[in-house]
């Protein structure tokens, strides 16, 4: 190609990308980060619990349970599910629950913990599991992302893990 | 005694003041509109923030104009910006959680701040099982306005216009390294750098291999959870077990060794050069990049001053002699500065090479300049208006 059409296009390239520049704050930032967030992807169900299955009411508050999670390929984490807890100001001192986590009428674990009235104090709590596809726990708090009791906003989370060959079936 | 006096004597300026300010005006107007929202916020601390910075901003880019430097101004810029992104963002954290340390919770809520270095890890899971292994949300909320969308936008938008050059204009974490090896001190290591470059450089693009892969199989962002120096400096995962003890103490060992200790000895960006793989990512950007650094080989002489000067090792005497920089430039414009015989200069791809480089440079440094006050800038006011609080008499 002749030089003189290459510095031709060369320009208008640079001239295109100095507009580039100044629309970023205006459209283009936007317009990307709109288009990641169309691009219809999720976050790992190992950080936020995956999608929620059904939804139990108490007395004043809520319990969400959420589908089982599964470690991928060689992810490090062991099957649980989550259970939300909320709104977590609406919850009694003490809950003390059994809670049905995969929806065939019977109680799977039984749950206690103390709701401290300082949403930043520290949780702790125990897991008794009513049958042999999950795990008890004892003392749990932030142990881990698949064993864990912890208040994230105006929720209670847990995370109860699963045997693995339950978990697989 | 007269050699020696001429030899101290100041270059005569570059460029005349008028035709300098005038050169500048865009990038203050630039700097003004950019600033606007801070001054409609209440909080004269956030005033003087965004005040400063304006000056700041508008007059390095004018010394630029007027000396012809390029490095030199922009170190200055980098190195503030390396130093206060981490005074505002460690002040944000102790005054919202009391510490640095990411509790589980934040986690599991998905309130933990995006950072654009974990990027790469995120294409194999994002692209095959259309997950992002990062523990933060993808749209902006109250409590975590660093969405990753948002950020991911501001990412790909700023790589369009800088390429590579991200690493020089845009990467607050460069700035801390390159603060710590502008320290005034006689360069040690120098032979052993000289001699092993080759080698040094292909580490980022083997530990960027290593992380995409491995992140993709654990599903876990693992430069996040285990090599990157910056941790020190910004968040971690809260200790709480021997593994989260482990990571806290490689965090702190390779800040120490490769952002703190070796940046001081060499005068290198050891970190950037021989250990980032995001540097090593967006290297691959550069290829679609217009702007470049290019040696005139008529007016070579091999004196390897610009090799010297090259704070990521990004030139070999082969790259020299071919007229190019290696792949992993960053287009801080060292070795346009150090070369005493103009023959390494800016270049636009496509035009004849040493034709118009003043040219080229103009063309970059706009866009560099306007992507480095929008980004670097609001980390600079942010980090400003934070000193200012911890002044006796705020």
């Amino acid at each position: 190609m002749p030089t003189r059409i290459l510095s031709i296009l060369a320009y208008t390239g640079a001239g295109l990308s100095l507009a580039v520049a100044f629309c970023v704050p205006f459209v283009l930032m936007g317009a990307f980060s709109n288009a990641v967030a169309r691009a219809g992807l999720h976050i790992d169900a190992a950080y936020n619990g995956g999608t929620i299955a059904r939804t139990i009411q108490r007395n004043g508050y809520r319990i969400e349970v959420y589908q089982p999670v599964q470690p991928r390929l060689l992810e490090r984490i062991e099957p649980f599910v989550q259970v939300d807890f909320a709104p977590a100001d609406a919850l009694p001192s003490r809950v003390s629950d059994e809670i049905d986590l995969d929806g065939d009428g019977q109680p799977d674990v039984r749950v206690s913990f103390a709701v401290p009235t300082d949403p930043r104090a520290p949780l702790r709590g125990d897991v008794t599991a009513l049958n042999a596809k999950y795990i008890s726990l004892a003392n749990v708090g932030g142990d881990s992302f698949s064993r864990l009791l912890v208040r994230t906003g105006n929720q209670i989370v847990l995370r109860v893990p699963m045997n693995l060959g339950a978990a697989c079936r | 005694m007269a050699s020696r006096s001429s030899a101290l004597a100041r270059p005569p300026a570059f460029r005349g003041v008028g035709r300098s300010i005038l050169l500048t005006l865009p990038m203050a107007l630039w700097s003004l509109l950019m600033f606007t929202p801070s001054f409609r916020q209440a909080g004269r601390n956030q005033h003087i923030g965004a005040m400063a910075v304006i000056l700041f901003m508008t007059g390095l880019f004018f010394l630029m104009m007027r000396t012809g430097e390029t490095y030199r101004w922009r170190r200055i810029f980098f190195v503030a910006l390396g130093f206060l992104f981490p005074v505002g963002f460690i002040a944000a954290l102790v005054a919202e959680r009391g510490t640095m340390s990411i509790p589980i919770s934040r986690m599991v809520s998905g309130d933990t701040p995006f950072c654009f270095m974990v990027t790469p890890s995120l294409i194999l899971p994002a692209a095959f099982a259309h997950t992002i292994i990062f523990p933060g949300s993808i749209l902006p909320t109250a409590s975590n306005p660093h969405s990753i969308a948002a950020m991911i936008g501001i990412w790909f938008a700023m790589t369009l216009v800088l390429g590579k050059a991200w690493c020089s204009y845009a990467c607050f974490f460069g700035g801390i390294e390159e603060g710590f090896a502008a320290i005034p001190k006689r360069r040690r290591l120098h032979r052993f750098i000289t001699r092993f470059g080759a080698q040094l450089r292909l580490i980022p693009w083997a530990i960027l291999v290593f992380v995409v892969l491995v992140s993709a199989a654990i599903f876990e962002p693992v430069y996040c959870m285990w090599l990157c120096p910056f941790k020190a400096v910004t968040e971690f995962p809260a200790v709480r077990n021997l593994e989260t003890a482990i990571q806290f103490g490689v965090f702190i060992a390779l800040f120490v060794g490769l952002v703190v200790v070796l940046p001081f000895l060499t005068k290198k960006r050891t970190q950037c050069g021989f250990f980032c793989p995001f540097g090593a990512f967006q290297s691959l950007f550069n290829k679609i990049n217009l702007f470049e650094i290019r040696f005139d080989r008529e007016k070579c002489v091999d004196c390897a001053l610009c090799q010297t000067s090259c704070p990521t090792v990004a030139l070999s005497k082969e790259s020299i002699r071919e007229g190019k920089t290696l792949l992993n430039c960053m287009k801080c414009g060292a070795c346009v500065d150090a070369c005493k015989k103009d023959a390494a200069v800016w270049h636009l791809k496509g035009t004849p090479i040493a034709a118009k480089p003043e040219r080229a440079r103009l063309l970059f440094l706009y866009g560099a300049w306007a992507m480095a006050t929008m980004f670097g800038g609001s980390v600079l006011a942010n980090g400003v208006h934070t000193l200012i609080g911890f002044l006796p008499w705020k």
